[in-house]
């Protein structure tokens, strides 16, 4: 079994912080988002891995993952180039894939359970196809699967006006070698585009057998501003429980609260776990800090009160405001405005911009 | 809908062939990979499918 992970797309619900990096590496809980789709595969015992990269920031997804031994993976690089996509991009890992079932991952998804369930299930079967379903509230949003009575999927329509059913169709499925001639039949759809749903519309239509696997556990496709605060909260919470609400030294790091050994704490310093400070950052002068709050490398927080925001990185927060729900790129400067009190405004703040409060 | 890629020889790196037909010449993108990759080492077959449906490669 192999890998295919996709990391190419736009990113434009990630606008402005996916002007300057690819969104698969925005970080959550201060892991880039596609390190999660790495070590779903690894867990999974999948190790050979191709990474399919779009024209947009592909260098720096390399420099990232490089060969893939840092995650104990072995990385085979696939560029697409244009987003003609998902089906595009699967035809194009045909040569990598050769005659191996693989899994297909989106790499801006982040999956709480594991790949091993859907993984065993799909290799023990005469399926040709497994997908994996997740009940929604609002299945008009996604494309939706149809299901018989032994869970097979018999039908998939995308964001239909009437729903068959709750069952989401989300960003992990299993091939065996038959879905590269259903995509070798596709024609673009009406966005120019070959479309995943189309490919396994038309292995139900030759009569094959495709599974599905309902994900019960938490999951995530990180696409907006307000998906990278949810997902950060959530995997802050689930990966550091223990909560703390005290003043610290440097010697005293709450539990739930997790600080690169590179990273300064200053005395009188406000840690409310769940949080994650990253290395060569320093934080002081009053400052408070989460909860559910991620601090990437390289920043200095002052005064400031920091909740439920990601801060990328190389960052300085020196304002008295609160800074809360907020994302903030690379670089960003927020100060104060000498009496000029602000009320906690929600920002999405691209590169080496700079805000005054 | 033929998916045409072409698979550098050096080190296995995949390029699709809308990315070697813009950039006619291109060293491979592969880390740390020196080969040169083009459009004209694809088979003459898939080149002439290529430009024959050229609307379909291109967004």
């Amino acid at each position: 079994m192999k890998g295919v992970l996709l990391a190419g797309g736009r990113g434009t619900r990630l606008r402005p912080i996916t002007n300057t990096r690819p969104k698969q590496l925005v970080p959550v809980a201060n892991s880039p988002v596609i390190q999660y789709g790495i070590e779903a595969f690894r867990e999974a015992g999948i190790t050979e891995i191709g990474v399919v990269l779009g024209n947009k920031g592909r260098e720096r997804i390399q420099r990232f993952l490089g060969d893939g031994s840092e995650f104990g993976v072995d990385i085979t690089y696939i560029v697409q180039g244009n987003p003609l996509g998902l089906s595009h991009a699967v035809g194009c890992a045909r040569a990598f894939v050769g005659s191996d079932d693989f899994v297909l991952y989106l790499g801006d998804n982040i999956f709480e359970d594991d790949l091993s369930e859907l993984v065993t299930g799909f290799a023990n079967s005469e399926a040709v196809a497994s997908v994996a379903l997740g009940n929604v509230d609002n299945p008009q949003r996604f494309g939706v699967a149809d299901v018989d009575d032994q869970r097979n999927v018999t039908r998939v329509v995308e964001k239909p006006d009437d729903p068959p059913s709750s069952l989401a169709v989300l960003g992990v499925y299993a091939f065996s070698r038959e879905v590269f001639d259903a995509i070798e039949r596709l024609e673009p759809s009406w966005r120019g585009e070959l479309e995943i749903t189309d490919a396994i519309q038309l292995l139900l239509e030759d009569g094959l057998t495709i599974r599905s696997h309902v994900v019960d556990g938490w999951w995530m496709d990180v696409g907006k501003p307000e998906d990278v605060l949810e997902a950060n909260r959530h995997l802050l919470e689930t990966n550091g429980p223990a909560r703390a609400d005290e003043r610290v030294d440097e010697s005293e790091i709450p539990d739930g609260v997790e600080v690169h050994e590179s990273a300064t704490v200053e005395d009188g310093t406000v840690l409310r776990g769940p949080i994650s400070i990253a290395g060569d950052t320093t934080i002081g002068d009053g400052a408070s800090i989460g909860p559910y709050t991620s601090i990437g490398p390289g920043t200095t927080v002052r005064n400031a009160h920091i909740e439920n925001s990601v801060i990328i990185g190389d960052s300085k927060i020196t304002t008295e405001n609160e800074v809360v729900n907020s994302l903030l790129g690379r670089g960003s400067t927020v100060k104060s405005a000498n009496g000029m009190p602000a009320d906690s405004p929600r920002l999405t703040v691209g590169e080496n911009s700079i805000i005054t409060l | 809908m033929r998916i045409i890629a072409l698979t550098c020889p050096s080190c296995g790196t995949i390029v699709a062939a809308n990315e070697l037909e813009e950039a006619v010449l291109m060293t491979c993108p592969g880390l740390e990979c020196e080969e040169t990759l083009g459009f004209e080492q694809l088979s003459e077959a898939d080149r002439k499918h290529f430009i024959e449906h050229l609307d379909q490669y291109r967004l």
